[in-house]
């Protein structure tokens, strides 16, 4: 199974993690950290976007929030999704 | 079910509080003609020449403190007090439950309380409640919900009788062997015993816990022998580290100097920078950096300052030493420094918290008061302040000097990063009350200055000033959504685990127990 | 105006959010020596994301770039040069006119590829060799895309084998040098950083020496330098008086279709007017054309 980081868990990022699941099994987000009980649906909705745009169809998502906004929760997702699908560059 | 003044629904009768009076708007409540309450009177037998017992458990049967009763402290021992705990455990150990625990405000040191609510010790707590009380509490961890009151809040409802205290237990740095106590010295030395004043002069009995024993007549004297009913000595009532911090410095984070030089901006275009200015400017990050550029800008443009009020911090003791203020008014030492100049010098007065800011005597200071830097952890669109409860709803903060100092002051600032993390602190409405609109004049972010539209006067005075950073509330609001987004609600269950007393005693807002 | 240019850490979120808020002219979102290798990627999407979405008040928006002796700063470029919000890019150790002539071309292709008018964005180049004072002029004027020169600090002294002291007597030939060239090329000389962030006195100091020299501002790199900056930069009220009088007598001057005025019993050209009008902006008077 293909794992990948992007992030921190400095003041307004997040550390995301994600993994390639098997076909079928869908868009599985996790959030966790300061922001997450105010803004989890936002937080969702942003994730699957991101994860949406890049054609992924089977992915874990695992996000541990220090109050990232979706502007940077957007980028780290993305910048995950691409480290994941193109090995550990 | 009603609504106060504020839209707020608040039922009529609460658990475990009582009937409610509904907040009714800043100003509006007057005390019902009537007398001040007043503790016992007492006599003590003329050969009686030492008023010293044992220790804490002798303190605690002398008194005659019996289960149900009301028990008070004071909180300038800050998060090195040991005197709470350690009465607290002594009545566990004697079996004396179901207490009213009514403190001027508590700390983290203070979470091993929560084995004696659980056990049933303190059965309601009258007081602010912070860190893993709060969170104990906010969960439906009391049966009784707690009652917030302001630090002037406090003492009106003591002096009007609505709290009556039995037993006060007072931390004395210093104490003689008759019951004269003060603050400034020993190695437990705080400072000012401001909030202690009022329930040393209206409980029942006042125990005075002292590390630091000093021939009869102990001088300077706080609190005299007049109302000190019995002495008692314990090794240490507190750490020196956690009882006041080194001195304080002026940060240097950008945004919070960002945040300060917007407020001093504002402060001085408003009519209120002029000789004989007062402000109070607290401790917290900003505030003190707002003491900073206002120290400037009174030395550029020639004027001095009458007094400082409130907490006190070694940055306003220099400001005093420059004659930049005349006179400092503590009703709580922060740091060594302060500390050092109440004990030094005459122009650093000691005030009572009834003094300060109870809304019901013949006058409080915070009414002389010109400005207040406050924060909050957030603002609505009306400017109402929460400083209660965090994003999560649960109860973490006191309210302190917050309503009395709002009320008071001609100038009220909020000052607070528009966002802390993704949580923004202005919002369409605050989830908890604690400080009305009303008495609020502008919040100053780091995206600028928002005037309350009430303050008509302000927003022409600071229109008039070239390139003034002034953000309409609507504005700054819908720039906080922008950048944070839509926000889930609270989940709550309807019973109430708090009640929000105004300074007048009505009820601003309740707070609802979390949902797990 | 260029006074100050905030270095904005490329992979610094709580920055990338706030940075244009403390008031420097300008920003540069670092993804050069502020990332970490194995961070090159995260950051360089992180501020792709910023300069898609983010928010820059009225700053003059740059991205310092990877060295071109390095794998990243194509993608660097590719990356960033598409979004609107974007100024020009810093490009560091350039040592010679090829090394501007090599980003220029590569930046005209993106903009080809992207709609965007071919020249529009700018190069601020980082000297940061002996090779590269000694070429300045040469740089300077190498693509009319060039909008300043800045001398290095760290790395040149280090070129120069010698260290960094308290005077800057190692940089002083150099900032020098900076200024004739950047002036004969109608550039911007700009000054490097200075680094000991909590002394306010001696960055005071430093600025007014480099002011004096010629500079055009300087490149920051904690946002409690900005106003420190800004105030050596500030006109007394002497020198506004003046610059008033002299705009407000060759306003006059050109209604009534003359050429040359005297103010003050003093001759006032074009250059006087000028170097008036440039006062006035800096102390907020006039506005930027």
């Amino acid at each position: 199974m293909n794992t990948a980081q992007a992030g921190t868990l400095e003041s307004m990022d997040c550390l995301v993690t994600v993994s390639q699941t098997a076909p079928g099994v869908g868009v599985k987000i996790k959030i966790t950290g300061s922001s997450a009980v105010r803004f989890k649906s936002a937080m969702e909705k942003k994730t699957a976007e991101v994860i949406a745009s890049m054609g992924v169809k089977d992915i874990d998502v695992s996000i541990q929030d220090n109050g990232a906004l979706d502007i940077v929760l957007g980028a780290r997702v993305e910048a995950a999704v691409k480290r994941m699908m193109g090995g550990d560059k | 079910m009603a609504k106060n003044a504020l839209g707020r629904e608040i039922p009529d009768f609460i658990e475990g509080y009582g009937k409610t009076k509904l907040f009714q708007g800043a100003f509006a409540l007057k005390p019902e003609e009537g007398y001040r309450a007043g503790g016992k009177i007492r006599c003590v037998d003329s050969t009686c020449t030492d008023k010293r017992v044992r220790d804490i458990k002798a303190a605690i049967t002398a008194s005659g403190l019996k289960s149900g009763m009301t028990v008070s402290f004071h909180h300038h021992l800050r998060n090195g007090d040991f005197v709470v705990n350690m009465v607290i455990d002594a009545c566990a150990e004697m079996g004396i439950k179901n207490l009213t625990l009514f403190p001027t405000a508590l700390f983290g040191v203070h979470k091993k309380l929560i084995e004696h609510i659980k056990s049933g010790v303190i059965s309601r707590i009258m007081g602010s409640v912070n860190g893993p009380i709060g969170q104990l509490v906010s969960e439906g961890g009391m049966d009784v919900p707690v009652v917030l009151r302001s630090h002037g809040g406090r003492p009106r409802a003591v002096v009007s009788g609505d709290v009556h205290i039995d037993v006060a237990f007072i931390a004395a740095p210093t104490a003689d062997q008759y019951g004269n106590i003060c603050g400034t010295q020993g190695k437990s030395a705080c400072g000012s015993l401001g909030y202690a004043f009022t329930d040393a002069q209206y409980a029942d009995c006042v125990v005075a816990v002292t590390d630091n024993i000093q021939p009869y007549p102990a001088a300077p004297v706080s609190i005299s022998q007049l109302s000190v009913d019995i002495v008692v000595e314990v090794p240490s009532i507190g750490d020196p580290a956690g009882i006041v911090s080194g001195t304080t410095q002026v940060t240097r984070d950008p945004l919070r100097l960002l945040i300060a030089k917007y407020a001093s901006e504002l402060i001085e275009a408003s009519p209120y920078f002029k000789e004989g200015i007062s402000f109070q400017t607290g401790a917290g990050g900003i505030p003190l950096a707002v003491t900073a550029f206002m120290r400037e800008a009174m030395i550029k443009k020639g004027i001095k300052g009458s007094f400082g009020l409130g907490g006190i911090t070694g940055y306003f003791v220099e400001l005093l030493k420059e004659g930049l203020v005349e006179r400092l008014m503590d009703v709580q030492s922060f740091d060594l420094e302060a500390v050092r100049s109440i004990g030094e010098n005459p122009r650093h007065i000691e005030i009572s918290a009834d003094w300060y800011a109870n809304p019901w005597n013949s006058g409080a200071a915070v009414n002389m008061l010109d400005v207040v830097i406050l924060g909050a952890t957030e603002v609505d669109t009306n400017f109402n302040a929460n400083v209660n409860t965090e994003a999560d709803g649960a109860l973490l903060h006191g309210i302190g000097g917050h309503q009395d100092t709002a009320a008071g002051a001609k100038l009220t600032i909020i000052a607070q990063p528009l966002l802390r993390g993704r949580i923004p602190c202005v919002t369409d409405s605050v989830y908890s009350v604690t400080t009305p609109g009303e008495v609020i004049d502008a919040i100053v972010t780091e995206y600028g200055i928002t005037i309350n539209p009430r303050r008509k006067d302000l927003l022409d005075a600071c229109s008039a000033v070239k390139g003034f950073p002034l953000v309409p509330m609507e504005e700054l609001v819908s720039r906080a959504h922008k950048m944070s987004g839509p926000t889930d609600p609270v989940e709550t269950e309807d019973r109430i685990i708090g009640v929000v007393e105004w300074r007048d005693g009505t009820v601003i807002d309740v707070v609802h127990k979390l949902k797990k | 105006m260029r006074r100050t240019m905030l270095y904005l850490p490329g992979n610094n979120p709580n920055m990338l959010t706030r940075g244009y808020l403390f008031g420097s002219d300008g920003l540069i979102l670092d993804l050069e020596d502020a990332v970490a290798m194995s961070e090159k990627d995260t950051a360089r999407i992180l501020v792709q994301h910023f300069l898609k979405q983010g928010e820059f008040g009225d700053c003059e928006v740059t991205v310092r770039i990877n060295g071109i002796d390095t794998e990243y700063w194509k993608d660097d470029l590719a990356a960033v040069v598409p979004f609107p919000a974007l100024h020009g890019i810093r490009a560091p150790k350039v040592d010679d006119a090829t090394t501007v002539k090599i980003i220029d071309e590569e930046l005209s292709i993106i903009e080809d590829k992207n709609g965007i008018p071919v020249g529009q964005t700018k190069i601020f180049c980082l000297l940061e060799t002996a090779k590269g004072i000694w070429n300045a002029y040469d740089i300077a004027s190498a693509s009319p895309r060039v909008a300043a020169i800045i001398p290095g600090g760290e790395d040149l002294t280090a070129d120069l084998k010698t260290s960094r002291s308290y005077e800057g007597t190692e940089l002083e030939w150099a900032r020098r040098m900076m200024v004739f060239a950047a002036r004969a090329a109608g550039v911007d000389p700009l000054d490097t950083v200075f680094p000991r962030v909590t002394d306010d006195a001696g960055l005071r100091k430093e600025m007014e020496f480099v002011k004096q020299l010629g500079f055009a501002g300087k490149s920051v790199i904690h946002p409690n330098q900005i106003p420190i900056i800004h105030d050596v930069f500030k006109p007394t009220e002497l020198e506004i008086t003046k610059a008033l009088k002299i705009v407000e007598a060759a306003k006059d001057a050109a209604r009534r279709g003359q050429g040359a005025v005297t103010v003050d019993g003093r001759m006032v050209d074009i250059p006087v007017v000028k170097r008036a009008e440039y006062t006035l902006i800096r102390a907020g008077l006039l506005e930027v054309k």
